[in-house]
């Protein structure tokens, strides 16, 4: 990825705020306490867990910010859990209740939910993937993003987000709360003038003079997503700089951002 | 767009029909299915396609991590270790990445870890969510034993899981960002998928029979297949084009026409620049199901017509979900190296409704080009185009 890619819009779902302007800015809403999933029609969306809405909802931002037609752009969805209550849903049917499980339970349990929801949605034929990494997920699904970008020449929204882990398997401690953040991508030469670009993703130097990621709550901050966020905080906020992509539970992976205009 | 197409140097596979790449062509050759009884307590009948319990175990640095995921992981790993030695050989480990697909992850331990939460209030001592069911595991222990230090990640898009990473390493070299990717999946037995598929009234009580009237549906397998690609290297394959696409039009039901399937069909061929008569065999999705098998088949004779022989796997192997794409393509190239495909097993009497040229004998003869299908949930597609090396 020597020659970089523009983002042209972002978009977020944090539990208590309209977007991340609005986190930056201390302006919490009750309203905003849970995802929608407005993009997704009313049936599907019912039927939508919490991350499938929140990630609909960080995707619908994006997408529309970047002025992206829906049923055009490709995307990679990243989380690294995914659908994991959903499974231990399935897991109580089956252990606790006996019960057959339910057919659309088990639809739904997939990674790619979000994904075949969303591209339902919109009508979109075009080319979505699944992936996780652990910590590392937002590196590696900018990395499948650039690649698309890079090789293809087109567009991508790349779309990170983690649910709430169940008490059950991740303690509280450890535990995080429910995020989703978009960033949508474009090769340069697609681009308007100004638009921030990344470049360099890859392992970080350790020396290197990096941005600092944001004060969060440590519930938002432990989510494996926040790496995503930090970076849409540093373009929220115009920040030239290396962005790590983890804190500190991956891999090191971070990515430089540019602003061109910028003095 | 037609893209240089990239070496396939290596390439090992482990499922229901045994634990190597011989055994499994051994089975196929013969005809020789590999479903049998599960081990897994059910309250219905069915087959499975399970690998044999002689899995080695992981060094003792990577003992935490084991689970029947990781051990099939090494199992693969350890069939490659000459072609891997060439690899890194190449390719520095930071540009060696790993990408794998699988659809269960490590839910079979998750799984029994939480059926004694639930008995006992605990879970078991040992049980680690980030070593023993996470993507990350996974891809630390195959990182770890194939010596690579690259990008890394799963694809878990359902039954194109393995398919993908294909795709995944082709723009990664394409783009610079890599010269070398393992790439595969494994998908390992548990029960929650077995119950999920009955749930669906997808699930077969007898070995599946793909394309044939009588299919009753699908059986569920495990196991895993892992490719090398490169950006140079000794071939024994070419990957030659990659179509991928959505249906756009159901959660878990493919499209009746099969019009997403016939889109990602249609751009491996744009890919690889090439026309529909370049490519002389399907291996297909080809579950069992009523559904998949006739929108399937009818995409497939829409595009290639009546003469191409079909063939589906899962006959032998069951589905092997997020490890079927990885596996199928691994079959696609033993076509082209040896110049047979095996017969369709169980598919005699093919579906009057189904007119492609379903191959219900082994075939041999020379096969230059041949495409492997995989569809999912979310209406996923993938469709990869294998070249012989010559």
């Amino acid at each position: 990825m020597s020659d970089g890619v523009a983002v042209v819009g972002w978009g977020a779902f944090v539990p208590g705020f309209a977007s991340v302007t609005d986190w930056l800015a201390g302006r919490a809403s009750a309203e905003h306490a849970a995802p929608v999933g407005a993009l997704v029609p009313l049936r599907d969306r019912r039927r939508a867990s919490p991350l499938s809405r929140a990630l609909a909802d960080a995707y619908a931002g994006a997408v529309e910010r970047a002025g992206f037609e829906p049923a055009q752009v490709a995307s990679v969805f990243g989380s690294a859990l995914g659908e994991v209550s959903t499974m231990i849903g399935l897991l109580d049917q089956m252990w606790s209740e006996g019960t057959p499980l339910s057919p659309m339970k088990f639809a739904t349990s997939v990674h790619n939910a979000a994904a075949g929801v969303i591209s339902i949605a919109t009508a979109n034929r075009g080319f979505t993937t699944s992936l996780g990494a652990d910590y590392d997920t937002p590196a590696m699904a900018l990395v499948e993003g650039l690649g698309w970008a890079s090789s293809r020449g087109e567009a991508v929204v790349v779309c990170c987000g983690d649910e709430a882990p169940p008490d059950d398997l991740v303690p509280g401690q450890r535990g995080w709360s429910l995020l989703a953040v978009a960033v949508a991508l474009c090769p340069l030469e697609q681009a308007p003038p100004g638009a921030p670009v990344l470049d360099r993703l890859a392992p970080l130097a350790r020396s290197a003079p990096v941005f600092a990621p944001p004060q969060t709550d440590a519930v938002l901050g432990r989510n494996p997503s926040v790496g995503l966020f930090d970076l849409v905080v540093a373009l929220e906020r115009g920040i030239d700089g290396v962005v790590p992509l983890d804190r500190g539970d991956g891999r090191g992976w971070g990515v430089r951002v540019t602003h061109p205009g910028a003095a | 767009m037609s893209r240089t197409p990239l070496p396939i140097t290596g390439y090992a596979m482990c499922n229901g029909l045994g634990p190597d790449r011989a055994a499994v062509r051994s089975a196929l050759f013969e005809g020789r299915g590999g479903l049998g009884p599960p081990s897994i307590e059910l309250p219905f009948e069915t087959v499975v396609g399970a690998v044999a319990d002689d899995l080695p175990e992981l060094p003792p640095e990577l003992a935490p991590w084991s689970t029947r995921t990781a051990r099939i992981g090494a199992r693969l790993i350890a069939a490659l270790a000459p072609e891997l030695d060439a690899l890194r050989g190449r390719w520095r480990p930071e540009r060696i990445a790993v990408v794998l697909g699988t659809s269960t992850a490590g839910a079979d331990v998750t799984e029994n870890a939480y059926r004694r939460f639930l008995a006992e209030g605990a879970l078991p001592p040992d049980y680690d969510l980030f070593r023993h069911h996470t993507y990350g595991a996974i891809l630390h222990v195959v990182r770890r034993l194939a010596g690579a230090e690259g990008p890394s990640w799963v694809v878990s898009t359902a039954c194109t899981s393995s398919a993908k990473p294909l795709a995944s390493a082709k723009r990664l070299i394409e783009a610079g960002i890599a010269d070398a990717a393992i790439v595969g999946g494994i998908d390992t037995l548990c029960a929650m998928t077995l119950r999920g598929f009955r749930s669906l009234d997808a699930l077969s009580p007898e070995p599946a029979r793909p394309f044939c009237t009588d299919r009753r549906g699908l059986n569920i397998g495990e196991g895993g297949a892992l490719l090398l690609v490169e950006r140079e290297g000794e071939p024994l394959a070419m990957l030659e084009g990659i179509g991928e696409s959505s249906d756009a039009h159901h959660i878990s039901a493919p499209h009746p026409e099969g019009a997403g399937a016939r889109l990602a069909m249609e751009r491996a061929l744009a890919e690889a620049g090439l026309a529909a008569s370049a490519v002389d065999h399907v291996n297909a999705h080809g579950t069992g199901t009523r559904l998949n098998d006739v929108a399937e088949a009818a995409a497939i004779e829409s595009l290639f017509g009546r003469e191409v022989p079909v063939v589906s796997t899962k006959g032998y192997t069951g589905h092997l979900l997020g490890a079927a794409g990885a596996t199928e393509a691994a079959i696609a190239i033993l076509a082209l190296e040896e110049g047979w495909i095996p017969a369709s097993l169980g598919a005699d009497p093919v579906d009057p409704k189904i007119h492609a040229r379903i191959a219900t004998e082994r075939i041999h003869g020379r096969f230059d080009r041949v495409l492997s299908n995989s569809f999912a949930f979310g209406g996923n597609n993938v469709s990869v185009l294998v070249g012989a090396a010559r």
